[in-house]
């Protein structure tokens, strides 16, 4: 059994570290391990999408369309793009937060009405919390706590530093609620 | 503890694990890791050369002198280092010589596709190809203590799904450095044609012993029916994609997939199944070698862009006639607007091509570009062309010259202007084709990760100097002043002459890393709402990412994304844009320019 995940946002967000701390804690936990990154052009402003696949033996490192157990979207037009991801069932996890593109504004609400049509969407609030404790960039801390709790992998976390477990802990009890 | 590794990370341990002693390379997406991995160990010789061809050529001397040497880059490298690559054939090597190469299917952050085993068999030069990051470590080591033991180079292709792709690797220590003594050895290394000749013969009789060493890279595994023939990361989605379609099969891996070896034929049952990421490199030498095959020649599996375990899952089905049909993907829905990259707020080239724009209205320009976060230049209309490193002066004379009417503006990046166009600013002089090059020294190859340049060393404007063309400097945080010396330079080239500008101001992240490192908060800009005009011109014509249009026109500056430039308060003509301390924001201008 592998599982597969897609993770996607946009550059700046740590859309990069996010995947990399959900293939840490899997690895912790005692699994195979694939992470596809992309980096390059894509990281200036840009979508950024990295794969990442766990299970006893994992061959392939990417995910394909209508193949991923989970999306998890650091930005809410971001899930949308990779909603051709996910598998029948898939869950589709999303951090209520717009970033709005140069020109092509969009209103925050037609999106997130968009994303409630689908049965299997979270909205959380990352951001927001994120906000108040601080600093946003602990937003992707939130939705890995959230992620972890889901996938199973909430006790394999021990490396993660202090404020970065603390937005951890806030969305791994989102997710036991 | 095994460590999740990029497979760049695992190459670097495999080459330092075998006692790599001198490494070179040009950044390059996605290569750029395995240099920047080997950059830690100060006991031997590891640098960013100015192009791949000189890379190629500093790890070739090592090698000639007996060193184990490494040189590393993207596909498209390759072609800029061919003319040694052939010739490290002809005279082989004393110590290991390792080439890596990776190939960017589907070219994430390229322009174009090249698969680079083709090089391998055009130069006659083996080339390994492994398939995840534990491999890739277990073969850097094998291949540069091959490459010693044949005294011949060899290659390693990578693609941007191993390259870029992390998983746990055990890596054993680095092994001390070998370094070498350089032997006279004429007749091998002076490769005059009838030592040419010689050597041509002796290649030949060499590639057939590689063709039969590369037997021993074959693996089998299963014994079903149906043959697989499979290399690199193809391997992973074949074993994959049989699983799910619970096919009895024989999958074939050739880890050097060039050249095959003819015992491969032992192995196969009927038609082949050939399962490769890029061309059809494999499958073109299985027909070669007789076998029928059903991969990408005839269309089983897309020629375009990177194998997916889709895609192999479909091939493989088309293939078997197995008529099996997979789920569609589900539609978005809502369909999002596309989100391009952008400059990031504050780059330097934003204020470089604004100045430009500005300058240049009323005349017919044509923007020749080049490869670089400049490219983005694109997304003001400021690109004609963008086609391979240097294309900006190279390809921007020969249309100079071809179409009399258009005033051409060359825009390159410091690094590439190093890496490709010193030639051309000679036959710039030496033609005098009048045109203006704006180089835009942001002092760091950004597109790639901000590895070093050579311009705080060897400054653009001395280059120019010497060569004899007129040049003039620009700060492009200063649009003003941009603004006139671009109509200055402008004036020139319609008069007739060559002209260099330099625009120089240090890329803005790495602004923002010192600015962190110093613990200096650089200052937001914000829109008066009172005072905007909702005109546009910051969020159209200057194109900040950080700013956005509101539904009402107006502008709105995004705090999370500012990064302080002041730009889009020099262009507004309300006087609508501030900022809290305009005190702060003049110190930041200045650590900035020395970021
Ligand atoms: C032959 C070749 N080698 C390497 C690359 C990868 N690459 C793309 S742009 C670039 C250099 C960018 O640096 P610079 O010219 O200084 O512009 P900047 O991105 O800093 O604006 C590199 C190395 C390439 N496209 N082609």
């Amino acid at each position: 059994m592998v599982t597969s995940i897609v993770v996607v946002g946009v550059g700046g967000q740590g859309v990069m570290t996010l995947a990399r701390w959900i293939g840490r804690a899997a690895l912790a936990a005692g699994y195979d391990v694939k992470i596809a990154e992309v980096h390059g052009l894509s990281q200036r402003g840009g979508s950024v999408e990295v794969h990442v696949r766990f299970g006893e033996r994992v061959y392939g490192p990417v995910v394909s369309e209508a193949d991923a157990d989970y999306v998890a979207a650091l930005e809410a037009l971001e899930a949308l793009r990779a909603f051709k991801y996910i598998k029948e069932g898939g869950v589709l996890v999303v951090n209520k937060r717009i970033i709005q593109i140069p020109g092509r504004y969009v209103d925050p609400e037609q999106v997130y009405a968009a994303l409630s049509s689908y049965a299997r969407t979270r909205f959380i609030p990352a951001f927001d919390i994120a906000v108040k404790l601080g600093d946003p960039i602990y937003e992707n801390s939130v939705i890995f706590g959230f992620m972890a709790r889901m996938l199973g992998l909430d006790g394999y976390v021990d490396w993660l530093d202090a404020r970065n477990l603390k937005a951890f802990e806030e969305g791994r009890k989102l997710a036991s609620s | 503890m095994r460590h999740l590794l990029l497979g760049n990370e695992a190459i670097a341990y495999g080459a330092l694990s075998a006692g790599v002693a001198v490494a070179a390379g040009y950044p390059g997406t996605p290569s750029s890791e395995i240099i920047e991995t080997l950059e830690e160990y100060k006991d031997r010789f590891v640098e960013w050369a100015t192009n791949e061809k000189t890379a190629v050529e500093m790890a070739y001397g090592a090698a000639l002198a007996g060193a184990r040497a490494l040189a590393a880059m993207k596909h498209v490298g390759l072609n800029v280092a061919a003319d040694p690559l052939h010739s490290a054939a002809y005279t082989g090597v004393v110590g290991g010589f390792l080439i890596v190469t990776a190939d960017d299917p589907n070219m994430w952050s390229s322009q174009n596709e090249q698969d680079s085993r083709w090089y391998g068999l055009q130069s006659y030069i083996p080339v390994l190809e492994p398939s995840e990051p534990q491999e890739a470590f277990k073969m850097a080591k094998e291949g540069l203590l091959l490459s010693e033991s044949l005294e011949h180079p060899v290659m390693l292709r990578s693609v941007t799904r191993l390259s870029h792709v992390r998983a746990p690797v055990d890596v054993e220590p680095p092994a001390p450095p070998k370094f070498g003594k350089f032997s006279r050895n004429m007749e091998k290394y002076v490769l005059v044609p009838q030592n040419a000749r010689a050597r041509r013969a002796d290649l030949l009789k060499k590639w057939e012993r590689i063709a039969d060493i590369a037997a021993r890279f074959i693996s089998v595994e299963g014994d079903g029916p149906v043959t697989v023939v499979t290399s690199g990361v193809g391997y992973l989605y074949a074993v994959e994609a049989v699983e799910r379609l619970r096919v009895k099969a024989t999958i074939i891996k050739a880890s050097m997939s060039v050249p095959l070896p003819r015992k491969i034929l032992d192995l196969i049952r009927g038609d082949a199944v050939v399962v490769e990421e890029g061309d059809p490199v494999v499958e073109t030498q299985l027909r070669i070698l007789g076998v029928r095959t059903r991969g990408k020649l005839d269309g089983f599996f897309p020629r375009m862009g990177e194998l997916s375990l889709r895609s192999v899952i479909e091939g493989v089905s088309k293939a078997l006639n197995l008529g099996v049909k997979l789920p569609e993907p589900p539609r978005p829905p809502l369909q999002p607007p596309p989100r391009p990259p952008y400059f990031c707020p504050g780059c330097p080239h934003m204020g470089t091509f604004y100045a430009l724009k500005l300058a240049a209205a009323g005349h017919n320009v044509v923007w020749s570009g080049d490869i670089g976060c400049y490219t983005l230049g694109i997304n003001t209309g400021q690109q004609d062309l963008a086609t391979h490193m240097g294309s900006s002066v190279g390809l921007g004379m020969g249309i100079a010259v071809a179409d009399k009417e258009k005033l051409v503006i060359a825009t390159i990046g410091d690094s590439t202007f190093y890496h490709a166009a010193l030639p051309q600013l000679v036959d710039l002089k030496t033609k005098r084709i009048p045109m203006v090059v704006v180089i835009m020294d942001n002092e760091y190859t950004a597109m790639t990760g901000g590895q070093p340049s050579p311009s705080k060393l060897i400054p653009a404007e001395k280059l120019a100097e010497a060569v004899g063309l007129k040049h003039y400097a620009m700060d492009p945080a200063d649009l003003k002043k941009s603004i006139e010396v671009a109509k200055k330079a402008i004036a020139d080239a319609k008069s007739g002459e060559p002209v260099v500008v330099v625009s120089r101001r240090p890329c803005i992240l790495e602004a923002y890393r010192t600015a962190r490192r110093s613990g200096v908060r650089p200052p937001k800009y914000y829109v008066v709402a009172d005072k905007c005009k909702a005109c546009g011109i910051c969020y159209n014509v200057l194109r900040c990412y950080a700013i956005t249009r509101l539904p009402d026109g107006k502008a709105w500056i995004d705090p999370s994304l500012c990064n302080g430039c002041s730009m889009c308060a020099q262009v507004c003509p309300y006087d609508a844009i501030k900022t809290e301390d305009p005190e702060r924001a003049r110190k930041w201008l200045e650590l900035w320019s020395r970021a």
